[in-house]
């Protein structure tokens, strides 16, 4: 299998007024052809600014501080924003939530998508416009609903459509950023349905960022665990589910109740995550583990394989 | 759409129903003599009785208040006592001269005060955008007249380069010239008050599209548009741009009611026989019912520019449907 | 405790070092602090020699008409040897005081009323808001020209008291809004659930919340009373008994001094649009630093 998107020691940071946060810190991974990968981490954990390096979106304060992006065959960190222009929505695109406003509110919803094909293709709008038309059959809505504004649609209408935006341009890769959040409960499992269905159809290479590692268990083959900026632990599913080794990853599977699995009480992850301002100097998640130890405040755990194909940056364990 | 309209009209009606007594009350009550700003001493006992009649004053106040209502429904603004010409006709004559003047400067300032508010966002930060925002401010808040005689002494009587003020040169108009010198001739006189006027004005205009811009270029769907991929021109102009000026819509209505404060200080600056200047004289020259008639003229056209404004918005912005 | 004191402080600490970076605050600041000292200097200067100095009733005998600057009139003489000089150092303190006041009566009056509505809601927000959108689409000055030209003579007090009633509804839509948003915050409710009396609510913890924004608005609205006032003395509608900016140079105009001197002409709007200048400048820091979104991306 080749690797379509390898990330070798990323590190990216916000410079703030009170000093620099380094939201994403000496991360490693790669994902291979057809595989779909799940990120897991609380809210702040740097799994969406992963995801904004990945396109290279970055708000003007943040900065790639060093490591590589590989992206088919090619570096893209060194890249100017014309070359980024290519690769972006044709290498990769991303789901967006559609509770956020991702879609302009004064252009029909129809014609954004357009706009991103003519943007790429060399074809003429009426083509474009059939093709979205196709794409709004895969994902479940009917095509007359192009001619219509963002906010004559439904919280599900429109995350689908975001979903059809994203495979406008047969993008090689995609990056779900949080697709099912702020939907309700019934609408979300319709959603993530959805993308199974179009996953298996298209055979669709993917990231998919979630806070709930019970919805990443649903769609991807693989997961990675943050926690403060840092990759923790990266395994098959099965594997991670049947052995988490991680003290973090276990309590985050903990604290979300199991769709198929027994009745079991839930625990909340306790504590809070560091203030990235300031982080811990060994591991980060010491400061809120169970089993820490004196090397885990002093020393930084690196992130290895400790068996074939389960990554993991835990001293206990090892 | 149609609904929202009535209601607005019928808002708008309201308004200027009470703009309307509140002026009727201020001109009646404050004076010990009601009839004492209608009429002057030197007036003919005859022309004291037209006035008389025609204001309904030896009526009581409720039934004047009616024939001054009826008066203005009927366009009936009474007769100038300066000039003995019928109100109505100075007005309108006066309105067109200051709608050719505001509306050209307001126009180009806008044009001018958008586009470089949308590009200085653009460039958040910089040197450029610092410059532009204290030039902007510094025009905008420069004192109207003084910016008008500034360019006067400096244009006109120094370089000799336009007239003094005035809007047609009557020595060329007596000779019956050909309607292309005519526009020449008033487009000659047109210049300076409208380059004091575009100057005052743009960096308002500037200033709110910066700011509503720089909050657009924060919005969600901008990043979306990044994100495809689409070049930086379209990025700017199509999706920030687009959204950032649904404010100004509504801010260039406040912004007629404004400049015609404004149209006040130039007209006399430039002598530019405009409704402004025209309100102005009347007041010094106690001419009552061209005062009324004019601050009313005045009101409605600030409302009915409100009301554009309201009904541009809801066009541009598709979220608005009545 | 002392963590929230600490918490105050760096609070303070790191306003002071955004104003501190701030171009705008900077130089509107200096301005504002150079026609301050010139307020200041006023009585200083009229008591070297009342007679020739006082801007009301003093004249220099020697001259006969204007005169350019020299020593005795480092700005020259008016056109029946009253000193220049003298005339704009009172003008700057009629400004700083008018403006001052008027912003200060409107921002009160504004956020009393933005307050009101926004708190009370229902019949009070109709009717207050309703007022403010006429108040708002009347033109200012052609008002305020046809007000003076009823009442006649004109004095600083009126002046004064008819742009606070023409400045609020501004202030009052913005501290509304405000107000209508903070009403939903969890720690109004709590206050009102526990039975904090409305009164207090408004008082205690929704006036301090808007008050930024107040601020902010305070300034520009010296701008425009500043602006509004000269245009009014200028078109000839100022109070007679003192001396103001827009006065002088009204006078320099109707006397036909415009253009043989300048040295008459420029100062006084030189300082009008100057004094203007420094509090929108300061008005526009402000308002980079409260309002977020104007944050750098």
């Amino acid at each position: 299998m080749d690797t379509v998107l390898e990330i070798k020691n990323l590190g990216m940071s916000y410079d703030t007024t009170e000093g620099s946060v380094s939201a994403v810190d000496n991360v490693s991974f790669r994902i291979m052809n057809g595989e779909a990968m799940g990120l897991v981490g609380e809210s702040g954990c740097g799994k969406t600014s992963l995801g904004m390096c990945i396109m290279k979106l970055l708000p003007e304060n943040a900065k790639i501080t060093n490591g590589e992006i590989i992206f088919d065959g090619e570096d893209i960190v060194p890249k100017t924003e014309d070359e980024m222009r290519m690769i972006r929505w044709k290498g990769v695109s991303m789901i967006f939530q559609a509770a956020m406003n991702a879609l302009n509110p004064v252009y029909k919803v129809g014609d954004q998508i357009i706009e991103a094909i003519v943007a790429h293709e060399n074809i003429k709008k009426e083509e474009a416009r059939e093709k979205v038309r196709e794409l709004y059959k895969l994902v479940g809505l009917s095509p007359e609903r192009m001619e219509n504004y963002p906010h004559e649609y439904s919280g599900g209408m429109r995350q689908r459509a975001i979903i059809a935006m994203a495979l406008a341009c047969d993008p090689k890769f995609i990056i779900a950023d949080e697709p099912t959040t702020a939907l309700d409960v019934i609408v979300q499992d319709e959603i993530i349905d959805e993308i199974k269905n179009i996953q298996k159809k298209l055979n669709m290479i993917m990231m998919y960022i979630s806070h709930d590692i019970s919805v990443i268990a649903e769609t991807c083959d693989k997961i990675g665990v943050m926690y403060a900026g840092n990759f923790i632990e990266y395994a098959d599913t099965f594997a991670l589910f049947d052995n988490p080794l991680h003290p973090y990853t276990k309590a985050l599977m903990s604290s979300f109740p199991s769709i198929e699995g027994p009745k079991k009480e839930l625990k909340p992850v306790p504590g809070e995550p560091p203030n990235l301002l300031n982080p811990p100097r060994g591991c980060r998640f010491y400061p809120r583990c169970s089993y820490a130890e004196e090397i885990c405040r002093n020393e930084r755990p690196e992130f290895i394989e400790s068996e074939s194909g389960h990554f993991l940056a835990c001293h206990r364990v090892i | 759409m149609g609904k929202y309209i009535i209601g607005r009209i019928i808002q708008i009606i309201i308004t200027f129903f009470i703009v309307m007594s509140i002026i009727f009350l201020l001109f009646r009550i404050i004076p010990s003599d009601p009839s004492s700003f209608l009429l002057t001493p030197s007036m003919t006992a005859e022309a004291k009785e037209t006035i008389r009649k025609q204001f309904g004053l030896d009526e009581p106040i409720a039934v004047q208040y009616f024939i001054y209502l009826k008066n203005f429904v009927h366009g009936n603004f009474g007769t100038s006592f300066y000039s003995g010409r019928p109100v109505m006709s100075i007005i309108m004559e006066r309105m067109l001269n200051s709608i050719l003047l505001i509306t050209t400067a307001v126009i180009i300032a806008y044009i001018i005060g958008v586009s470089i508010g949308k590009a200085i966002a653009w460039k958040r930060g910089s040197k450029t955008e610092k410059f532009f925002v204290i030039l902007g401010l510094w025009f905008y808040t420069t004192f109207t007249p003084w910016l008008g005689i500034m360019f006067l002494w400096i244009f006109s009587f120094k370089l000799k380069l336009f007239p003094l003020g005035g809007m047609i040169t009557p020595e060329k108009w007596i000779l019956d010239p050909s309607l292309m010198e005519k526009i020449c001739d008033m487009g000659y006189h047109l210049i300076l008050p409208l380059v004091t006027y575009v100057l005052l004005w743009f960096g308002g205009y500037m200033l709110l599209m910066r700011n509503s811009m720089l909050e657009t270029l924060k919005e969600d769907y901008i990043v979306t548009a990044r994100a495809k991929g689409l070049k930086e021109k379209v990025i700017k102009n199509k999706h920030a741009a687009r959204n950032a000026m649904l404010p100004i819509v509504t801010a260039f209505a406040i912004s007629v009611s404004f400049s015609i404060g404004g149209a006040v200080l130039i007209e006399t600056i430039f002598s530019w026989p405009g409704i402004g200047r025209t309100i102005v004289e009347a007041t010094l020259r106690q001419d009552y019912p061209l005062v009324q008639g004019a601050f009313a003229v005045i009101t409605l056209v600030v409302l009915l520019a409100n009301f554009v404004a309201d009904i541009a918005y809801a066009y541009l912005d598709p979220r608005i449907s009545y | 405790m002392k963590k929230i004191e600490n918490k105050k402080a760096s609070q303070i600490r790191q306003i002071w070092a955004l104003v501190r970076k701030s171009t705008f605050i900077k130089l509107g600041v200096s301005i504002m602090i150079l026609f301050g000292i010139m307020a200041v200097f006023s009585p200083i200067w009229i008591h070297i020699n009342p007679e020739v100095y006082d801007p009301i009733i003093g004249a220099d005998p020697n001259v006969h008409g204007s005169v350019g600057p020299s020593l005795q009139h480092p700005l020259g003489t008016d056109d029946i040897g009253k000193d220049l000089f003298s005339q704009l150092l009172r003008g700057s303190q009629v400004a700083f005081m008018l403006g001052m006041m008027v912003s200060v009566f409107s921002t009160i009056i504004g956020a009393a009323i933005g307050l009101i509505a926004g708190y009370y809601g229902k019949i009070w927000d109709t009717l207050l808001m309703r007022l403010a959108d006429i108040i708002l689409t009347l033109p200012r000055l052609p008002l305020l020209i046809v007000i003076s030209g009823i009442f006649g003579t004109q004095s600083n007090w009126i002046i004064l008291l008819i742009l606070s009633l023409t400045f609020w509804p501004i202030i009052s839509r913005v501290i509304r809004a405000q107000t209508l948003s903070l009403r939903e915050r969890p720690f109004i409710e709590s206050a009102r659930v526990s039975g904090v009396g409305n009164t207090r609510i408004i008082v205690k913890h929704l006036a301090p919340n808007v008050l930024p924004i107040a601020f902010y608005y305070l300034t520009v609205t010296v701008t425009g009373a500043i602006l509004v006032e000269a245009g009014l003395s200028f078109l000839g509608f100022g109070d007679p008994s003192n001396m103001s900016w827009g006065m002088m140079l009204q006078w320099c105009f109707v006397k036909g001094y415009v253009f043989k001197a300048p040295y008459w002409m420029i100062p006084p709007g030189l300082c009008i649009s100057l004094l203007a200048f420094s509090f929108y400048l300061i008005g526009v820091g402000l308002e980079e630093m409260v309002n977020p979104r104007l944050k750098k991306r």
